[in-house]
Parts: C-alpha cells; sequence; structure tokens
C-alpha cells in the first residue's frame, strides 16, 4: 500500500520535474533532493538478493563492482558487459521470475534430491539475467556455484578435438576445457582450498593425485596440463556431487543453453563423422551431473535458442529446443517462464536509461517518444537495450 | 497545231491540287448511319436481345464478347460506335454553285474565329452601353462576383472542337483574354449565358470518400476495418478501441512477424501521426508481397480505418500526410534488349 502511494506519487512529481517542486505531498517521502527522487522510484539500495522481495519488483538494484568480478568472471550477456562498462556500476532489474525462483530456493529442503528448474522464454526476454540474479543470490549465501556460461560453446566451434585417454570413444576438448577452469577457480577460491579429494586419481603414467588433497591441485592439474583438462573436469564433478550429497556444503549448478547438451553438434571427426554430444567429454560428465541422483543443492538451467543449432528461430519452449531426449533426461523439472517487460518494469528501465543521459535525443525524454519506444520494442528487454543505443 | 494531251505524272499530280483530309459527302455519311443502324439490329437479335431497346453499352458489351482482344489499348479494340463519333466534323463546302463563300470573312482564312472574337466584343461594347446607362442614371452597378474557383475556361482542343477549325496558341490566348476582361466588368451578368458556353464545372477535387461510421462488437467496444495494398500484398486491419497498442498481424505478434525495425516504425507511423500511440488494439490480416510490401499495405489499411475515429481536419492531414494515397509504384517492366527495366547490357567495344 505504501509502496503503491510512494510509486503514484513519485510518478505524478516526476512529470514536474523541469519546474520548481513545492507541493506538500512531500511530507511522507524522503527527503532527497529532486535530481535523485526518480533513482528512489526505480532503483533500490538493497544489494543483497536474499532479501529481495515482491516490494522490489522493478526495480534495479547495484551489484559492487569487485563482486561482478569475484562472482561472473564467465558469466554475464556480452550485451550488459559492455554496459557495466559504459555506466560504470552493475545494475540489474528484480524480475517476478527471478523472485518466483528465489522463493523456491529459500524454501527448498536441501536434505531432498536437487531440483531442476528450467527458466525458458521468448528471445531477448532476460533469462541468462534471471540465472545471473539466482547465482548473485546464491554466491552471496556461500554455495558453491558451478556455473557454465554457455553450452553450445562446447558443441559447436571447437578448433582442438582429441581423443580421450580415459575412454576410447570419447572425445576431449582442452581449450573449452581449460578457459572454464579458470573462471572457476576465479570464481571458488576458498571452496577449493576447503574441498578434500576421496579418491587417488592418475594422470596419465606419473602424474596422479592423492587422496585427501585440496581440490585446487585437481584444477591447477588441469590447467596445467592442457590434455587432461577435460578429466580434471569431470572429476571436479564427480568430487562435488559427491560431497554436496554429504551435506558438507550447497551446491548450485547453474547451466545456460542446456538444450546444447541434448541437440546435434557441429563438430566432426577426422573421418567427417558427425560428433553426438555424449561422444563429448565435457557434455557426458555434465549430463551425469544434471541428473537429480543427489542432494543438497539446486540445479538451475536456461533454455536458448539464439546460439543453439538446428533450431527453427521460433521454438521457445522446453519440449521443442530440448527434444524428447533431453526432456525426458530433465524430465522433473520446474519451468519458469519469463515474459517481456510488464508496463512497471517497462518504466523503470526507460527512467533509468534516462537518469544515465543514454537517451540523448530530445523527443525521447517525451511521453510519446516513451510510447513509441514501447510500441517498437513491443517491451522485449532486447529490443529495447538495441533501440536505445543509436538514441 | 498539236495540243498536248497526254502529261507526265508529276504535272498530272501538281495540277491535281493539295488537298487535305479525305473529305466525306453528306451522302456517304447518311449509309453509313443506315448500315449502322442495321448491324445494331442484327447484332441485337444476334445476342437474342430486344432490338428496340439495344443502347450503345449493350453494343460495346456485345463487341468485347463476341471480339475478345488482348491489346492494351483501348482504342486499338475492335469498335462499333455511331458514324457521327467515328468520322471526324468536318466543313461542309463553304462557298456556294457561283463561287461566292458564304461566310464574309470566309477569305481571312480563320472565318469562324474571328467571328467568335467579333461577337464576344460585341457583347463587351453591350455591357460597357448598359454599365453606362446605368452610371448615368446613378443607379448601384451589381456586383456579384462570378465563382471563378469552381469553373475553368475551354481548353484549345476543345476551342478547336466546337469551331471546327484549327486554333492556334497565340489566336487562344487572345480569346481567354478577352473572355477575362468581359467577365471583370461588373455588369458582365447579362451576358451570363453566352459566358457559360465557354467555362466548365472544375470537378471538386477532394473526391468525396464516404467515412464510414464506427461499429460496435458484442463488448460494447468501437471499432473499423480498413483495406490497404501496396505491390502485391493486400492487407485488411480492424482497429479497436480502448485499447494498449498491441498489434496482431496473421495471429502473431508483431515482433515476431516484422523483426526488422523498419518495418515496425511503418506500422507505427499512423498512430504516432495521431498521437494515439497507446490507445488502439489492431487485428490485421496480410498476404502476397514481401516484407516491406507487407508493412506498407497494413500501414495504409490502419490509416483508413482510424479515419471513422478521428475529425475531418485530422483526416485532412492524413491525406495530406500521404497515409491515405495509395503508393502507385510497381516492379517496372523489363525491356527486350536490356538486362533490366533501366539497366543496359554491358557495352563492348568490339
Amino acid at each position: 500500500m505504501l509502496r503503491n502511494l510512494r510509486g503514484f506519487i513519485c510518478h505524478s512529481l516526476k512529470l514536474e520535474r523541469g519546474c520548481a517542486l513545492h507541493t506538500a505531498h512531500r511530507d511522507g517521502l524522503s527527503s532527497v533532493s529532486s535530481p535523485e527522487r526518480p533513482r528512489a522510484v526505480f532503483h533500490t539500495s538493497e544489494s543483497d538478493p536474499a532479501k529481495h522481495t515482491e516490494q522490489h519488483e522493478g526495480r534495479l538494484y547495484n551489484i559492487p563492482l569487485e563482486e561482478v568480478n569475484a562472482v561472473f568472471p564467465h558469466g554475464l550477456p556480452h550485451r550488459f558487459q559492455q554496459q557495466i562498462r559504459t555506466f560504470n556500476e552493475a545494475r540489474v532489474m528484480v524480475r517476478r521470475p527471478a523472485l518466483e525462483l528465489l522463493g523456491y530456493l529459500k524454501g527448498s529442503n536441501l536434505r531432498h534430491p536437487a531440483v531442476r528448474y528450467v527458466i525458458y522464454g521468448e528471445r531477448g526476454t532476460g533469462k541468462t539475467m534471471t540465472l545471473c540474479h539466482v547465482v548473485h543470490y546464491c554466491s552471496r549465501q556461500g554455495w558453491l556455484v558451478l556455473h557454465i556460461p554457455d553450452a553450445h560453446l562446447w558443441v559447436k566451434n571447437c578448433k582442438e578435438l582429441l581423443q580421450s585417454s580415459y575412454n576410447k570413444d570419447r572425445l576431449d576438448q582442452p581449450l573449452q576445457a581449460s578457459v572454464w577452469l579458470k573462471n572457476f577457480k576465479a570464481s571458488n577460491e576458498h571452496f577449493l582450498q576447503e574441498i578434500k579429494t576421496q579418491k587417488k586419481y592418475m594422470w596419465g603414467k606419473r602424474e596422479s593425485t592423492e587422496e585427501g588433497r585440496p581440490l585446487r591441485e585437481v584444477v591447477e592439474q588441469g590447467l596445467a596440463r592442457a590434455r587432461s583438462a577435460c578429466d580434471a573436469v569431470g572429476v571436479l564433478l564427480k568430487e562435488l556431487k559427491l560431497q554436496s550429497h554429504r551435506g558438507s556444503f550447497q551446491l548450485l549448478v547453474a547451466v545456460d543453453g542446456v538444450n546444447a547438451l541434448w541437440g546435434r553438434t557441429t563438430l566432426r571427426k577426422e573421418d567427417k563423422s558427425p560428433v553426438c554430444p555424449e561422444e563429448l567429454t565435457l557434455v557426458h560428465n555434465l549430463r551425469k551431473m544434471l541428473r537429480n541422483d543427489w542432494s543438497g543443492g539446486a540445479i538451475v538451467t536456461t533454455l536458448s535458442q539464439t546460439g543453439s543449432l538446428f533450431k527453427p528461430s521460433s521454438a521457445y519452449t522446453p519440449q521443442e529446443l530440448l527434444g524428447k531426449e533431453g526432456f525426458d533426461a530433465l524430465d522433473p523439472f520446474v519451468p519458469i517462464p519469463v515474459p517481456n517487460y510488464s508496463p512497471r518494469e517497462f518504466e523503470s528501465c526507460y527512467s533509468y536509461y534516462l537518469e544515465r543521459k543514454w537517451l540523448q535525443h530530445e523527443k525521447a525524454r517525451t511521453e510519446d517518444g516513451k510510447a513509441e519506444l514501447q510500441f517498437l520494442s513491443g517491451s522485449n528487454p532486447r529490443q529495447l537495450d538495441r533501440l536505445a543505443g543509436p538514441l | 497545231t498539236l495540243r498536248l494531251i497526254c502529261t507526265t505524272t508529276p504535272v498530272q499530280r501538281k495540277n491535281a491540287g493539295a488537298s487535305g483530309p479525305e473529305k466525306y459527302t453528306d451522302a456517304f455519311i447518311k449509309k453509313q448511319i443506315e448500315e449502322f443502324n442495321l448491324g445494331k439490329r442484327h447484332l441485337a437479335n444476334m445476342m437474342g436481345e430486344d432490338p428496340e431497346t439495344f443502347t450503345q453499352e449493350d453494343i460495346d458489351r456485345a463487341i468485347a464478347y463476341l471480339f475478345p482482344s488482348g491489346l492494351f489499348d483501348e482504342q486499338a479494340r475492335p469498335l462499333m460506335k455511331h458514324p457521327n463519333e467515328v468520322f471526324p466534323e468536318q466543313r461542309k463546302i463553304q462557298w456556294g454553285e457561283d463561287g461566292r463563300p458564304f461566310h464574309f470573312l470566309f477569305y481571312t482564312g480563320k472565318q469562324s474565329y474571328y467571328s467568335l472574337m467579333h461577337e464576344t466584343y460585341e457583347k463587351l461594347l453591350n455591357v460597357q452601353k448598359h454599365q453606362d446607362q446605368l452610371i448615368a442614371q446613378d443607379l448601384p452597378l451589381q456586383k456579384e462576383k462570378r465563382n471563378l474557383a469552381g469553373s475553368r475556361w475551354l481548353t484549345k482542343i476543345e476551342l478547336e472542337e466546337m469551331l471546327v477549325e484549327k486554333v492556334s496558341d497565340d489566336d487562344y490566348s487572345r480569346f481567354i483574354q478577352l473572355l477575362q476582361k468581359l467577365v471583370a466588368l461588373p455588369c458582365a451578368d447579362i451576358e451570363e449565358k453566352y459566358i457559360q458556353k465557354f467555362s466548365k464545372e472544375v470537378p471538386v477535387q477532394l473526391q468525396k470518400v464516404v467515412i464510414e461510421p464506427l461499429q460496435y462488437d458484442e463488448r460494447g467496444v468501437a471499432f473499423s476495418t480498413g483495406e490497404g495494398k501496396r505491390k502485391t500484398a493486400s492487407a485488411t486491419a480492424v482497429v479497436y478501441d480502448n485499447g494498449t497498442g498491441k498489434i496482431t498481424v496473421n495471429g502473431t505478434d508483431i515482433l515476431h512477424y516484422f523483426p526488422v525495425l523498419q518495418d515496425r516504425e511503418q506500422l507505427l507511423f499512423p498512430f504516432q501521426f495521431l498521437g494515439r500511440i497507446g490507445k488502439h488494439d489492431t487485428v490485421c490480416t496480410v498476404s502476397g508481397g514481401g516484407r516491406s510490401a507487407q508493412a506498407g499495405a497494413i500501414r495504409l489499411a490502419t490509416a483508413k480505418a482510424l479515419r471513422s475515429f478521428v475529425t475531418e481536419k485530422e483526416v485532412e492531414f492524413m491525406r495530406q500526410a500521404g497515409l491515405l494515397t495509395v503508393d502507385p509504384r510497381v516492379k517496372e517492366r523489363k525491356k527486350p534488349g536490356q538486362e533490366g527495366p533501366r539497366r543496359k547490357f554491358t557495352w563492348k567495344k568490339r
């Protein structure tokens, strides 16, 4: 009720921003000076996702830049990273799907098998950003975050394919694995120090990792020896699964573009025969991770059509993008649809751009300009972002 | 003395005299008219209709049915019309048996033109005399302005048809100047009938397009329909009142149907022009053409539908902005000897 009143009054006052503001309405409001009042409406100073509630819906919250580098070495969408660099701050909008997910996570019982959540929606509606919001929450809560930024990167455009030493049928991708290991290390330093291996692992004939060594050594082994990077990843995933099952820490598996794991690949073997995703070590291990036979955490995934291979551009539902195999594999999951911006969210995004002087065109500041932007972008976040760029 | 009887052909040809266009005799024209009427009765018989009430339109339809032609030029197709329309009006012989011409101005060469000028000047003098009389009697001069805005003078071609002789440009302009001088005088109302022979009504520019009233559907929401075409694409749009500004095309959202910004801007234009961006809902169906043509067709259709919601002045603004005009541009035909409509083949020196 208070929120509604405040929103309404602030909105009406925002319209008179040009002229001097001396109305009696301001009694109940904060005594912030006029240039900051719009900031008070559509921004929230609550930077801990744990405390985000429906009251904060439609508002943008700030993530300090150090945290951004620590938590998201590789997770954010490219355009958002550019925006961070331009505006010198990372503002993420709190939206209903994210709040829903956070509610589920807060209420989930960690002793039950891990629940799978699939975030789906049309192109450019904010699925990856929702995932990042959830990842931020979990990292704040102290969970171990296993974030795979885009599974599509593992099934296409791979220059080197090696035959795996562990299993003759499978193929390794040293480059992708080492890149991912590096980022994982950057984001979860302290965990790697604490968690110890449960078994002895042999890397080739000479090197091996003893039981009880910190996982960091496994990671470093993978980074040092490109050949065994994929195996290092596999070992890592297995260990994490076992140990979170035991309950020593909570594990969040966040995969973006999960439909890549069950589709087709564009890679070919040396005899020009196409490669199935099962034949790739990384994909195989990740699929094992996504099975809900472990407890002590949650699995949050996103479907993505943009990077997907051989799928029509109008496909966005889980059935279409995952295919039968993927759907069966992920079967009991909680679907979370992500719609376009609601009018309130659109307004808050628009006023954020105005405030940061991103919209330079004088007509963009008028009500007509706002209506035009809403029409032309169809309240789609990506379209709005691309439209607002040249203005 | 021998007289030269057989002359050479060039001499003979010179003596024949310069003859103008073929002259039709009266008897010839009469025969043609009889043949036409007979042929009309035969045609009516053939088509199974009543010969008495067989009009020119029926003749045209019958000929088009019996002799179908794919020619583009209307005048090249077979036609059957009254001889008076087919054979151009001609001068009958202007002089009598003794060689004396009938008209007194025959030897000027342009007898009808000069007689017309004389008549008009006579009327002018009449008017001036009348004016002098009124001034002498101290009566007020009638000052009723003729509405010159809605009428125009005869064109040169129309004047030529009226006089059945050629009129040069100079002569035509002098005649029009004289007429204007006549009309400018205050008491020209006397000769109104004479002037009306030479003036024509200009058809009203704004073809009065009937703006349909709003219709109401079951829920009580006002809506109106419009149709638009652009370059093989045709669209129908239904614009509902009290909406949120959503547009649905062929069952899908415009964001999915038109991924390109340019097409969506075209759709936005009518609403933006009237300032009603978020107020109407639209449901459209479109087929044919390409991406841009479909966008243009829907734009025209929505503009036509919006006419019912808007005042007449705004309709006029829309028309001037070009929102209500059908775009006549279509793909130009490829010509033989060229690679495309305009592009010629590469010129090779040898």
